[in-house]
C-alpha cells in the first residue's frame, strides 16, 4: 500500500518534471511547422495569378460583402481594415513572407504569429473560397503559435548553437522586429480595429516576447529565465496535445459519419467522387479505378476502417506507424486522383505529428547530408543519437540541448 | 523530483553540455515560483481540456450535452474554430450539379437580345481536367457559391435573412464576371439582366452493380436578376 503510494508519487513527480522541464516532441512540432508553412506558401504561390479574384477588394466576394459577413460573425481579418488594393497586396506579400520565415524557423514565435494573422486574414476575407484543407491550415496556424516549434531544424536553433559556441553577439533584428510589430499593434489598438479578445492575445504575446528578450540578455542564468522556460514548456506541451487531439477528432469524425452512410455500407462510396466533374482531373485514371467493383469496395471499407481505428492505434506504436503510412499514402493518392493537392498536403502535415522521433531524426540527417551541409542549416542536429530512436525515447532526445542558451540548455 | 535529479546526475544530458546548476522544470525553482508555475500548469491544463471538449461537442452529432449547451459551444467555436469533417459523409455527393447562366443585353441599336445558356461548371471542369494543381477559383468558387445560395433560400427562391441576400449578390457577381462585358449574347451592348439555373444529373450506377439510376437532367431556374 505504502509502496504503491510512493510509486504513484514518483510517477507524478516524473510527469511533472517532464511537462514543465521539456518541450516534448521537438522534431514532431518542427515537422508540423514546416509542413503547414510550406503548404500555405505553395498555395499562395499557386494562386498568385488568381489572388485578386480570391481575396482582392474587387473579387466576386467583394470587400462590401465580406464586410457585411464579418460584421455579424466577428471573424478576424486585417484585410477588413481597408478596401484599398495596395493594402491587399501588402497583406498577401506579408503572408508569403511569413510562410517562408516560419518554414525556415527564423524568429519562430514571431513568425508563427504573423503567419497566423496572414492565414486568418485571407481565409476569413473570403470564407466561401476554402475547403477542408484551408480549414486544417486555419486551425493549425492558431495552435502552432502556442508551441516552441523552432527548437530544431530552424535558423533559431542554428543561431543559438553559434551563440553558445562563441558568446553572445548583438541582436539587432529581434528588437527591430519587435518594435515594428509594436507599432502595428498600437495602431490597431488605437483605431479600435481589434476585438477585445484579439487585442489581449496580441498584446500578451508582444509583452512576453519583450520580457523574454530582456531577461535573456540581462540574466540568462537567473531564475526569471527559468520560470519563463517552464511556462513556455507548459504552453508548448498543451499545444502539442491539442494538435494531436485535433488530428484524432478529424479522423474519428470523418470515419464515424461515414459508417452511417448507406454508400459506405454497401461499399460503393468511392465510386461516386470518381464520377464528379469537380473532382476528376484525370477521368481516364478515375475510370479505371471506378471500373472495378471489388477494388472500390476494398478501398471504401479500408478508408472507413483506418479512419475509425486510427485514434485507438496510438496505444500501440507499431500499428500506429503502419496506419500512419497508409493514411499518408491515401492522401497522396487523393491529391492526384481527386485534384486536391493542398488539402492532401495539409493532412499529411497534420499526420506528421505522429511520426516517430527516430524516423524524423533519420530524415533530418539525410536532408542535412544532401542539402543542409552546403547551406550550413544544421538540419541534422541530433544526428548520432538516432540509435535509441522512437516515440518512447522522445524525452531522452536532446530537445534543446545545444540549441537554447539558458538554465536548462547551458 | 528526486528521481529527476538523479537522472541528471547520471548524465542523461550529452557530454558536450556543462552541467547546469539548476534542475530543469518546476523542480529547479524556488517556492514562490513553484506556486506560480503550478497555478499556470493548472490553468493551461484546464484550458486545453476545455477547448478539446467543446471542439468534440462541435464536431459530434447533436446530442444531449451539445443541445443543452448549444449557445456556449457556438460562442467558443465560432468563428475561428469552426470545422466540418463530414468529408464525403455520411454519403458522398451522387449527382453532378452544373450551374448555367445567360444574359439579356440591350444592344447599341436598342434591341433586347437574350443569350444562350452557358455552362459555367463545365468550364470549371475543363480547367480542372489534366491539372495537377487545380485553383480554388475553378474548384471551389462557383460550386460553393451555389451551395451557399441553395442553403439560404427555400424552394420558392425566397432568401432567408442576411445570408440569403449575401449569397444572391455573390452568385450574381460571379456570373457577371464570367459572362463578360457583352454577356455572351453575341451582340454589342450592355448587360441589363442575368439569369442562372442549375442542371442536376445523377451519377449513373456503376456498370458492375445491378442498381438503376434515373439520369435525367433536372433544372432549377432562378428568376432574372437586374444587373
Amino acid at each position: 500500500m505504502v509502496d504503491g503510494v510512493t510509486r504513484l508519487r514518483a510517477a507524478a513527480g516524473r510527469g511533472l518534471a517532464k511537462v514543465t522541464g521539456q518541450a516534448l516532441g521537438p522534431y514532431q512540432s518542427a515537422v508540423v511547422r514546416i509542413g503547414f508553412s510550406a503548404t500555405w506558401l505553395f498555395f499562395l504561390l499557386r494562386e498568385f495569378p488568381h489572388r485578386r479574384e480570391l481575396y482582392g477588394p474587387d473579387g466576386p466576394w467583394s470587400w462590401d460583402l465580406a464586410h457585411r459577413l464579418t460584421d455579424s460573425n466577428e471573424a478576424f481579418s486585417v484585410l477588413m481594415w481597408s478596401d484599398s488594393t495596395l493594402w491587399f497586396e501588402l497583406v498577401y506579400a506579408v503572408s508569403v513572407l511569413a510562410s517562408v520565415l516560419l518554414m525556415l524557423g527564423w524568429r519562430t514565435r514571431t513568425s508563427a504569429v504573423v503567419f497566423m494573422v496572414g492565414v486568418l486574414s485571407l481565409q476569413n476575407r473570403s470564407v466561401f473560397m476554402g475547403d477542408g484543407g484551408d480549414n486544417v491550415i486555419h486551425l493549425m496556424a492558431i495552435y502552432l503559435v502556442l508551441t516552441r516549434c523552432g527548437r530544431v531544424w530552424s535558423l533559431d536553433a542554428r543561431r543559438a548553437a553559434l551563440r553558445a559556441g562563441s558568446g553572445a553577439g548583438r541582436d539587432v533584428a529581434g528588437p527591430v522586429l519587435w518594435g515594428v510589430l509594436g507599432v502595428v499593434l498600437a495602431y490597431g489598438a488605437v483605431s479600435g480595429r481589434f476585438t477585445a479578445g484579439w487585442l489581449a492575445a496580441f498584446a500578451a504575446v508582444w509583452v512576453v516576447l519583450g520580457l523574454w528578450w530582456t531577461v535573456e540578455r540581462h540574466e540568462p542564468e537567473g531564475e526569471g529565465r527559468a520560470v519563463l522556460d517552464v511556462l513556455a514548456n507548459l504552453l508548448h506541451n498543451a499545444g502539442m496535445l491539442v494538435i494531436m487531439a485535433e488530428v484524432c477528432l478529424i479522423y474519428a469524425t470523418a470515419g464515424w459519419y461515414k459508417i452511417q452512410g448507406s454508400r459506405w455500407q454497401d461499399g460503393t462510396a468511392l465510386y461516386y467522387p470518381l464520377r464528379l466533374d469537380y473532382f476528376t482531373p484525370w477521368p481516364a485514371l478515375s475510370g479505371v479505378l471506378a471500373g472495378s467493383g471489388v477494388l472500390v469496395m476494398l478501398l471504401s471499407y479500408g478508408t472507413v476502417a483506418v479512419q475509425v481505428a486510427f485514434p485507438f492505434t496510438l496505444f500501440n506504436r507499431r500499428i500506429k506507424n503502419v496506419l500512419l503510412a497508409a493514411m499518408m499514402l491515401e492522401h497522396a493518392g487523393i491529391a492526384v486522383l481527386l485534384g486536391l493537392p493542398f488539402f492532401s498536403m495539409a493532412m499529411i502535415a497534420a499526420d506528421a505529428v505522429f511520426l516517430p522521433t527516430g524516423f524524423l531524426v533519420w530524415l533530418g540527417a539525410g536532408a542535412s547530408g544532401r542539402v543542409g551541409r552546403g547551406l550550413g542549416l544544421g538540419l541534422g542536429r541530433g544526428r548520432g543519437r538516432r540509435g535509441g530512436a522512437g516515440v518512447a525515447d522522445a524525452e531522452v532526445v536532446p530537445v534543446a540541448v545545444p540549441v537554447q542558451a539558458g538554465p536548462g540548455g547551458g | 523530483m528526486d528521481s529527476n535529479e538523479r537522472e541528471r546526475a547520471e548524465g542523461a544530458l550529452p557530454a558536450d553540455v556543462p552541467p547546469s546548476p539548476r534542475a530543469p522544470g518546476i523542480a529547479g525553482l524556488s517556492t514562490p515560483y513553484r506556486v506560480v508555475t503550478a497555478l499556470a500548469l493548472g490553468a493551461v491544463a484546464v484550458a486545453a481540456c476545455w477547448h478539446l471538449a467543446l471542439v468534440f461537442l462541435h464536431v459530434a452529432p447533436s446530442n444531449t450535452l451539445s443541445k443543452r449547451h448549444a449557445g456556449m459551444i457556438d460562442g467558443w467555436i465560432y468563428p475561428e474554430f469552426e470545422q466540418n469533417w463530414k468529408l464525403f459523409a455520411p454519403n458522398p455527393l451522387q449527382q453532378n450539379i452544373a450551374v448555367e447562366a445567360r444574359a439579356q443585353v440591350r444592344t447599341d441599336d436598342d434591341r433586347l437580345v437574350t443569350g444562350a445558356w452557358r455552362d459555367l461548371s463545365a468550364e470549371d471542369g475543363a480547367a480542372i481536367r489534366h491539372s495537377l494543381l487545380p485553383s480554388h477559383t475553378e474548384q471551389n468558387e462557383l460550386r460553393r457559391a451555389w451551395d451557399f445560395y441553395t442553403g439560404s433560400h427555400d424552394e420558392d427562391e425566397k432568401p432567408s435573412g442576411e445570408r440569403g441576400a449575401l449569397s444572391q449578390e455573390y452568385l450574381r457577381r460571379i456570373a457577371v464576371a464570367r459572362l463578360g462585358a457583352d454577356g455572351g449574347a453575341g451582340a454589342d451592348g450592355r448587360v441589363v439582366r442575368i439569369q442562372l439555373r442549375s442542371a442536376t444529373r445523377a451519377v449513373p450506377a456503376p456498370a458492375w452493380s445491378t442498381e438503376r439510376t434515373d439520369t435525367q437532367t433536372y433544372y432549377r431556374e432562378l428568376p432574372w436578376w437586374t444587373v
